[in-house]
């Protein structure tokens, strides 16, 4: 009897918990991920890049790969540097792990930062509309007509030894303010639906409608402006370095790297100097893109493969 | 004694222009309306698109600011100058008019409908689950819908779920603000009837906003014709149906489709003459502004806004 009874509750959990699954965004990304090949290939790409440059730069010793090495100019790829050596008689190879981590970590932290302020500062302005929707963009107007690029170059010249951290703040000082207006223009449509305003007649605060009723529904659009200034943060710290305004040649990155084929003849006669990190930025990008438009789709029901 | 009294509500909109974004005018969207609506029943405010009846009940429900006037739930006063904001969302909810965008399409069902009691009663998740699971079987959806999306349902169905909301704290009174409009024919009548059922198990009133009348006739008790944010009669059901004084409400009467076609032509010819009539004695009920006369007492139910000279 008292068998068949526990029996039956557990029967009953079953059914509890087979109704109460509904899927979850990572279930949906992942099942999104897997319909598209391509995504797939770019998603494992980026994880096993990360993985690796960051698990395999903590064994290399970047003292000893950015020390020039007189005996060891300019060799071609050999058993010895895996892809040859720079002017400096560097390694490339090792260059290029480091310099990959470098890029890759200010791309994170920089779009980690700029979107949070950006995201928080947009929508709050958009929800509240009005007088606060006007202090806080004539707030973001000053920052957008500050000539960025040349205050991030005065801060690289003056400040005499800057880490990826510092550089990442700086970066993120000048490039919340897209991110701000776009989710603000957002926000300011999403507040005029009834949902809003059903949410303030059953009793929730402004702070819990905004973060759980309002962004849920603007986060398709945060996930590809994340994903896509991810690639394009990359991009700015690569171009930086490329004019000589990044990183010093002491602590390598794509850009720096890139930057060798400034002069005309490693562009035409040492290749594996340069190529390898063109050839990384662009398939770094593509990946994160088609990572992004995945994401994009998982966000958004009607837009679904899976 | 009246459950809900707005006297004298205000609601006026500036309009921004020139230079520095002066206030140059301003609309005014409600000028001027009192009512009382007793407990258990069912109040209806009628009148065309723009006549301010959405602005009214969302006054009450302290969605939009008020400009002047006072508004009284059960002698709280719900819009004190001073002293403490009062919270009233408890007894006073409301259903929405487009039951597409008044539900949040990335929350779950469970989550929309138990919005309500994370906001106000302290609950374990299991025993929400079960209220809501009641709520929704109280408005006649399967509890397996718990755990879907808006998206899932049909126009109806969603606006059910909207009920199910409302009525989660039991509250006293409802603001429907054009509840069926958004909905088909057949399923208006569904949803109807089923608020007319929970208002009577719960013994709810009702603050319900249409520009439909066959749908009023069909639920109030009392109803006040609303035209360019004033009220032009007011009065019960019979009162209004049977012996409307004010022409723009004879007018609306007069549009009402008469179902029997072997009437179509008398029906017709009656709607030309009231049409006749309101543009030839449209001066007669409105002053120079265009604007509705103060309500007069003809009896003691019954209430239209005509000219001083009686």
């Amino acid at each position: 009897m008292s068998n068949k009874q526990t029996e039956q509750e557990l029967e009953q959990t079953v059914e509890e918990t087979q109704i109460e699954k509904s899927p979850s965004g990572m279930k949906i990304f992942w099942k999104e991920i897997l319909k598209d090949k391509l995504a797939f290939i770019s998603l494992m790409f980026l994880v096993l890049t990360s993985l690796g440059v960051f698990g395999v730069s903590l064994i290399l010793d970047q003292e000893q790969i950015v020390t020039v090495d007189m005996f060891a100019l300019h060799q071609p790829p050999s058993s010895e540097f895996w892809l040859g050596t720079d002017y400096g008689g560097r390694d490339i190879f090792g260059q290029l792990i480091i310099g990959t981590r470098n890029s890759l970590a200010i791309g994170f932290l920089v779009t980690l930062m700029s979107g949070f302020i950006g995201i928080v500062f947009g929508v709050v302005s958009g929800y509240f509309g009005g007088h606060v929707d006007n202090v806080m963009m004539r707030i973001v107007d000053f920052f957008m007509v500050l000539p960025n690029i040349m205050i991030i170059i005065v801060f690289v010249t003056i400040v005499p030894k800057y880490s990826v951290w510092s550089f990442s703040l700086v970066m993120t000082a000048f490039l919340w303010m897209g991110i701000a207006r776009l989710i603000r223009s957002r926000a300011l449509q999403e507040k005029e639906l009834d949902y809003v305003q059903a949410s303030r007649t059953l009793g929730s605060s402004h702070a819990k409608i905004i973060f759980t009723q309002v962004m849920p529904n603007i986060t398709s659009l945060i996930v590809v402006t994340m994903t896509l200034n991810l690639a394009a943060n990359i991009g700015i710290e690569s171009g930086l370095s490329f004019l000589g305004f990044g990183f010093p040649e002491s602590t390598p990155s794509l850009g720096t790297l890139l930057s060798y084929a400034t002069n005309p003849t490693t562009l035409e006669q040492r290749w594996w100097i340069w190529m390898p990190a063109a050839i990384l930025i662009l398939i770094l990008m593509l990946s994160v893109r088609n990572v992004g438009e995945a994401l994009k789709r998982a966000a958004d029901a009607r837009q679904r493969r899976a | 004694m009246a459950l809900l009294k707005v006297d004298d509500l205000k609601i006026h909109f500036p309009i921004r222009g020139g230079i520095l974004n002066r206030k140059i005018d301003e609309v005014r969207a409600v000028d001027g309306v009192s009512f009382e609506v007793k407990e258990g029943q069912t109040y209806g405010l009628v009148g065309e698109s723009g006549s301010g009846k959405t602005t009214t009940g969302k006054a009450v429900m302290g969605l939009n600011s008020i400009t002047d006037g006072d508004i009284y739930f059960e002698d709280t006063h719900l819009n004190a100058k001073k002293g403490k904001k009062v919270d009233v969302r408890k007894d006073v909810q409301m259903i929405f008019q487009d039951p597409y965008s008044s539900l949040n399409p990335r929350k779950r069902v469970i989550d929309i409908v138990a919005e309500p009691f994370r906001n106000y009663e302290k609950m374990s998740k299991s025993e929400e689950k079960e209220k809501v699971k009641d709520l929704l079987e109280r408005v006649g959806i399967s509890k397996d819908s718990l755990f879907k999306y808006p998206h899932e349902f049909s126009g109806g169905q969603r606006q059910r779920i909207g009920v199910a909301r409302a009525i989660a704290l039991n509250p006293k009174l409802i603001i429907a603000d054009e509840p069926v409009s958004a909905l088909d024919v057949s399923v208006q009548a569904q949803v109807l009837n089923f608020l007319q059922d929970i208002q009577k198990d719960l013994n709810l009133t009702l603050l319900f906003i249409a520009h439909d009348l066959g749908v009023i006739k069909h639920m109030c008790d009392r109803i006040g014709i609303m035209y360019q944010g004033r009220l032009v009669e007011e009065g019960q059901k019979e009162d209004i149906f049977n012996n409307p004084q004010h022409i723009y409400t004879k007018r609306l009467v007069a549009a009402i489709p008469d179902v029997d076609p072997r009437r179509r032509e008398e029906h017709q010819r009656f709607r030309a003459q009231v049409k006749e009539e309101y543009q030839q004695s449209f001066y007669d009920y409105f002053d120079e502004n265009g604007m509705a006369y103060d309500l007069r007492n003809i009896s003691d139910t019954h209430k239209v806004a005509l000219p001083e000279r009686g």
